[in-house]
This record gives C-alpha cells, structure tokens and sequence, in this order.
C-alpha cells in the first residue's frame, strides 16, 4: 500500500478495464463492477496539499483537501469516471471541482438520501439506484442483468466473508498481526479487484489459521493492554499513528473504522430479491453507525462499549479526523456515554499534514499509562 | 497602497424598527410554553408548517443573528465548549448544544438566551448538519424528531423528481407528526394564510432590491440583513408588510434626495456566504472605510426571490412551497456551487458589482470548497476579481481583522489596477 496510484494504475493496465473512483462510505460499488468496470474507493494521499490550497481552505477534512489537490494537479487523470455522493458538505461540492480539473469521462453524482423512516427514502434510493444503473450501462457500453449484479453482489459477499474471518482472526490472536497490516488488507481491499483480493485473502487466511499457535508464540506486537479504535470516516490515518499506538504496548484488537470493519459489517442479502433492493437495504442497514447517515436513534456510544466488552478491551482510542463534522458532533456524546460506562478513552485527532507527532505520543503515552495505573 | 479615509454611512431609520418586531419574535417564543402554545426548533426551509400550525418556532441562523444582537454568542460557545463541545464544529450547532448545556447542567449564560426545551425537532436536511444538530439535541434532550432530507440539486434535469421525494415527504412524516404533535388536523388555511402575507412582503421586499441597482446605492446588503426577519422567521406575520412598506418609502426618498448608503461610494461589492451577524459593524466599518458598500449575495437573495410563483390559492400548496425549492424558484439550487456560479453572476451583472467578497466561515463546510472556483468563473466570464475572507459568524476567537484587512486591501488594490487599465 505503498503507492495506491500506482496500485490502482497497475490494475488499470493489466486487466484493461475502465477504472471508476467511488467516494466513501456508502456508494454501491456492485453496480459499477457488475457494469465490467473495476471501482476503487477514493484515497487520502500522504502527501501535503499544495496547488490545492487555492480551491479548498485548510479547515477541510484531509480526504477533501488531499482529493482536491491530487484533482487540480492531474493525479486523478488516469481514472476514467467517478461517483460521488452527499457523504457530507464537502462532498457535494466535489463534482464542481472535477468537471473543471480533471473532466473524467464518466461524472455522476447520487443523491443517496438520509436514511429517515419512512417509505419515500427507500423509494427514492431505488429510483436513485436505477438511475445510477442506467448511467452506468451507458458509460460501459453494455447492459447491466439481474443476474450480472447477482454475480457481482456475491463476489462482493465473498471479499466482506473473508475480511470479517480476517477480523475474528485478530480477535482471536491478538498481537500476531500489526495493525498497519490489518488496515492495509482492507485498504488494498477498496484499490484491487475482489476477485483477486479474495483469492489473495483466501490464501492469506488459511495460512494464518493454520499456523496460528506457532504465531502466538512469537507474538509480533508485544503489549499488556488491549484497546479498540473508533472513529475515522472515509480515509486512513497515518499508519505511523498505529505504529505508536502498539510501541506504546497498546494492542489494537478490533475496531470500527471505516476502512476496516464498517466497510465490510454488512453483507448485501439476496434472499430471492430484486439485487436492486437488496443493494438498498444494505445502505439502510442502521448497523454498523454511521454519522453521516442522519439516524438519530442509533447509538453509536452502544456499539462502542460493546466492541470493548467483546474483546475485553482496556480502552478505546478515538480516532477523529480532523475537520469532520459527522464525527465532530457526534464525538461529544461518545465521550460522555464512555465516561458513564467507565471506559478509559482519548481522542486523537488526524490531521491531514502531520508537522510532528510528538504531540500525539504524548496523548498515547499518558492514556497508556492512565491505563496501566488502573489496571 | 489602497486610499483609506473615513467614509460616513448614512445609516437608516426604517431599520431601527426591527428592533422591537424581532425582539417581540423571541419574546412569544420564551413565553410559549406558559401560554400552552406548542414549540419545535426548526432547520431549513420546512418551518413554515409549524407555524401553519399555530406553533412558535425558532431556528439556527435566527438564533445565531439573536446570540449576536444579545452579545451572547461567545458565552453561549464557552457553555458548548465546557460540555464537551469541540471548537471545529459548526457555530451554529454549538450555540444550539451549548443552549443545551446551558439548561441540563446549569452552564452559566445570560437568560434571554436560553430558549424553552421545544416539543419536537423538525429537520430540513438542505445541509446535512442540520440533521447532525437535531440528532445531538435529540440524544442530549430526548425530543422527538421528524425528519425531512431537502437535497441541494446539482443539475436542472434533477430538480423534478428531488421534488416529487420531498413533497413525499412533507406529507408522509412532517404533516402526520405534527398532526400528533399538536393534537389537530393540519391547517391548510393556515398554510394560505402564511403564504399570502408572504407573498405580499416578498414582492415589496423584491422592489426594495431594485434600489440596490442605483450608483451609489441608498442601502447596503447589511441593512438587508438586519431587515431579513421578515421574510425569514417573521414570516406571515401581519405587521412585516408594513416593515417593508416604511422601508420602501425611505428608499424611495433617498433615491429622490440622492441620499447614497456611504459618501463617496467607490467599490460595489458582493458578499457569498452567511451574515456574520456578530461581526456586522466591524465589516460594514472596514468596508465604509474604503469606499466599498456590500450590496447583494446570494444567501440573503435565497429568500423568495421570486414571489411570483407563491401561490397561496394553489389545489395543491404544499406542492407549491417546494416548488419555490426546486423546479419553479429554484431555491435550493443556490446551495451547490453548479447553481451558485450562475446566481453569482447574475447578481454581478444586474448589480454592477465590482468585486467578490467569498466569506468562508471556519467552522461551516457548505459553499466553500466551490469558492475560488466562482472566482475564478466569474473573473473569467466578467472580469470582476474576488477574494476569499475566512472567519465565522459568531465565534470571535476566528475572525482575524488583520487578515480580513489584507484580503480587502488585495481586492481593491486589483479593482483600481484594472480602471487604471480601462
Ligand atoms: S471524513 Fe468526514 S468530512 Fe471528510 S469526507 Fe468523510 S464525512 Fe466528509
Ligand atoms: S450551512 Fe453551515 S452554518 Fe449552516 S448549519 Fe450547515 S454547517 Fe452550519
């Protein structure tokens, strides 16, 4: 995961397919493959924004300011179309930016509702969803069967099968993989094809699985605390900061970031439906939270303290993109219902442009300490 | 160097009557619940329906421009933040979750401000933070939520059926809730009612804004701002059409005397973006100093700018409410920068502005990844240059003069070159 451009380049050429840029969290990527396209879920890039500076202030989250700069620099011009959705405020200004910069081939903008009660949201998804499919078929050239985005549905249920098995794994083991690694499957995950990501996972799996004893043993993250993460929409943290986290003697067992365990919680349930529906009912899923789903009854702060429970965990770092606002106003209540609940938890925030992050080590260090003190 | 002198602002005397209209606004909205009058806190464009219903209501922005006028804001900020709050997230949620605070655990602000625990949240989700507000208020209070999403259009040819989906829903969950809320059948009479008053303040409102259009103006978008109520959370309430009658007649005499908003006005400008309504005197006071008078904008012209299309006798008037959202008035189109492009150089041109002032507020991400671009459309399409200001509507530990002062500078310094030029 050095170099997702290149990743994603490479695939480019070697399966010949056009390659459609998804923006998280929530876009039917199904659809774009069932179409014979290879869709890839949009990055945050590691390096600071420059030419982008002129068309996106700095109190943006990193993932907007950095897909900004790589747009107005040209380093999105390889990729052949993209979906972009209302994820949240900046999103919905992004098509402005691309139709400017880098004129993809293929533009297309959903206006994926909130997921408020009521029949008129789903009807609406799927009239959206139909919409999406119908611009699709046009942009590849070939029709879309119910049977093209059964077959594709399922591939998709196979990669998010195997990184849940990956998951339970960590669970299970903790200490065997480094989180950067953990973040890295998922992430490569969004950027190859599933097909192949599976294949690889598969082989992955079996071989961790079944050396596992052996592995423990020799345990890679050597650490006395367990903690989980929560937090991060749309785009990885620094991996450095997970580095930190676990030199610290902080083992990461699970978490629910969007690049990891919310991408792939939820299957897509045929179940003899219609795949449309079916493609629907899982962005309606309640489960897991998402903030910028507009359901005010969901209770992230529940989920939290459950992830903690099933692991045992000592504690929870938050991870908070910096500039988020989804997170930004849940993240108050969080920490209120993890107060009440007696779960220790600090918050980082991630910032795109990282000056030093000694700052951060010393939030780290003293929550571990704080940690060990009670335990 | 930019010349700086001290310009004088004649100040209007229609404006001072707001004072008591609005402040008698909030009044019956803290008295409401004594009287057993019901009361929702309301985002976007949906309180009309409250109010249809005989509801009091308030709402983000109003409540912001209330904040300000009470020298409240900061201390209501402060009460957000010492609950948990966090500095980057929007003013305006931050004045509302630290009202909150202010009312669950006794964080000390001045009493004016604190508003009565309403009956039920009503979301218009036009910005998505307007659901993220109602959520917090929703977990931290326990009030009831109805929710309508009210999505901003990036294309004409999507106008019809984002209607057709927020009708939908205004008749499906908004009415039947309030309905319950309120004990009794939805008032459509009521709705009329509103919409006639409206219609008719609108329109007077809308022949006000020809007098913008005169060099030098005899008004300046900020006394605009001031003025908004009325069509805004004043709306359908009897004594604003005078409001706007009184104000129509000083304008109209000061068109006659040749009376302009600032002596010796030099740079007309625009301004994107929301009022920064605990800021106003310190801008119009930068702005006056050089000449420059802030003359339209494309938040305070999203308030029924076309009155010509509310229909108070329409079969089906819910219908035509949202339709002054999307395929008739387009409203909401303004809210993406695809439809804000085309507002801005409409008002550029109609206006004869000189000049493009992008308030981009810190704390607020709608609108401003789309800014520079404007800019740069419109310096291509018109050739009036613009700036980007960053600061906040209410947060003063975000608003640098120094740095306002400096893009202003840079502004004028570009306009001047080009007359020297022409
Ligand atoms: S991380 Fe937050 S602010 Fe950034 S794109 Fe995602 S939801 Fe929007
Ligand atoms: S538009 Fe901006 S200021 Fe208004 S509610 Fe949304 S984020 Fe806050």
């Amino acid at each position: 995961m050095e170099n997702p451009y290149r990743t994603v380049y490479e695939w480019k050429e070697r399966t010949g397919k056009k390659v459609v840029g998804c923006y998280p969290m929530w876009l039917p990527e199904e659809l774009v493959h069932a179409a014979g396209l290879l869709p890839v879920v949009v990055w945050r890039s590691d390096e600071p924004v420059t030419v982008g500076h002129a068309y996106v202030q700095t109190f943006n989250c990193g993932l907007t300011r950095s897909f900004v700069d790589d747009a107005v620099r040209g380093k999105l011009n390889f990729i052949d179309g993209f979906v972009i959705y209302r994820t949240c405020l900046q999103a919905q200004e992004l098509p402005f930016i691309l139709e400017r910069h880098v004129r993809p081939a293929y533009l297309e903008y959903l206006y994926l509702p909130a997921i408020f009660p009521g029949n008129a949201t789903k009807d609406f998804l799927i009239e959206e969803l139909e919409r999406f499919k119908a611009s699709l078929e046009k942009f590849a050239g070939r029709e879309i069967s119910d049977d093209d985005l059964r077959r594709s549905i399922e591939i998709y249920n196979e990669n998010r099968r195997l990184l849940r098995r990956f998951y339970e794994f960590r669970r299970k083991n903790p200490g065997i993989l480094r989180a950067r690694e953990v973040m890295a499957v998922v992430w490569s995950s969004m950027l190859v094809p599933k097909e192949e990501h599976s294949s690889w996972l598969r082989e992955l799996l079996s071989e961790l699985e079944g050396r596992h004893e052996e592995l423990l043993k020799e345990r890679r993250v050597k650490g006395d605390l367990k903690v989980v993460l929560t937090g991060a929409l749309c785009q990885t943290p620094q991996f450095e900061i997970l580095d930190m986290i676990e030199d610290l003697g902080m083992v990461v067992v699970d978490d629910d970031l969007y690049v990891g365990y919310k991408y792939f919680a939820n299957d897509v349930e045929l179940d003899g439906r219609r795949p449309l529906e079916a493609l629907a009912d899982r962005y309606l899923r309640r489960k897991p939270t998402c903030p910028t789903k507009g359901d005010w009854e969901m209770n992230w702060t529940d989920e939290v303290v459950d992830m903690v429970k099933r692991n045992d965990a000592d504690g929870v770092i938050s991870l908070l993109i910096k500039f988020c606002p989804p997170h930004l106003c849940y993240y108050p209540d969080i920490k209120r219902g993890l107060v009440q609940a007696g779960i220790p938890e600090v918050m980082i925030e991630v910032e795109h442009e990282i000056v030093s992050l000694e700052g951060v080590r010393t939030r780290l260090q003293s929550f571990a300490e704080a940690l060990r003190r009670g335990a | 160097m930019v010349e700086k002198k001290r310009y004088k602002l004649n100040r209007l005397e229609t404006t001072r009557l707001i004072g008591p209209l609005v402040d008698r606004h909030w009044a019956e909205l803290r008295e409401a619940k004594e009287r057993g009058e019901k009361v929702a806190w309301c985002s976007g464009p949906l309180f009309i329906f409250p109010y249809a219903m005989g509801m009091k209501c308030h709402f983000m922005a109003g409540y912001a421009a209330y904040c300000a006028g009470r020298k409240a804001g900061d201390q209501v900020l402060e009460a957000a933040e010492a609950d948990g709050e966090l500095m980057d997230t929007c003013s305006y949620h931050r004045l509302h979750t630290g009202m909150a605070a202010a009312i669950l655990r006794g964080h000390p602000v001045k009493k004016e401000v604190i508003l009565p625990i309403p009956d039920l949240l009503i979301i218009g989700r036009l910005c998505t933070e307007m659901a993220h507000y109602a959520e917090a208020l929703h977990r931290r209070l326990g009030i009831p939520v109805v929710a309508v999403d009210f999505p901003p259009p990036r294309r004409k040819e999507d106008l019809p059926r984002l209607e057709r989906f927020v009708v939908r829903q205004i008749k499906e969950n908004l009415i039947p809730t309030l309905e319950k809320v309120c004990g009794k059948e939805f008032d459509e009479e009521g709705l009329r009612r509103i919409l006639r008053v409206l219609k008719e303040a609108a329109t007077i409102r809308n022949q006000c804004w020809e007098f913008f259009k005169l060099k030098p103006t005899p008004w300046t978008l900020w006394d605009y701002g001031v003025s908004i109520a009325p069509v805004f959370y004043m709306m359908g309430k009897p004594e604003t059409v005078p409001y706007y009658k009184a104000l129509l007649c000083e304008l109209k005499e000061r068109a006659e005397k040749k009376i302009p908003a600032a002596d010796g006005e030099k740079y007309r400008l625009y301004w994107d973006g929301w009022l920064p309504w605990a800021f106003l005197g310190m801008f119009i006071r930068k702005f006056v100093s050089y000449g420059a008078v802030p003359i339209c904008g494309r938040y305070p012209w999203e308030f029924f700018p076309h009155p010509e299309y509310i229909d108070p006798d329409a079969d089906d008037v819910v219908q035509n409410w949202v339709e002054l959202y999307y395929t008739k008035a387009q409203q909401a189109a303004v809210f993406m920068p695809e439809g804000a492009l085309e507002e801005v150089t409409k008002l550029v041109e109609e206006y004869s502005i000189d000049g493009l002032v992008m308030f981009a507020s810190r704390t607020c991400r709608a609108w401003n990844v789309g800014q520079q671009e404007i800019i740069n459309e419109v310096e291509r399409r018109l050739g009036v240059p613009g700036v980007v200001i960053e600061a906040d509507m209410v947060d003063s530990r975000m608003v640098s003069e120094a740095q306002i002062e400096t893009r202003l500078q840079a502004l004028f310094e570009t306009i001047d070159a080009r007359r020297r030029r022409e």
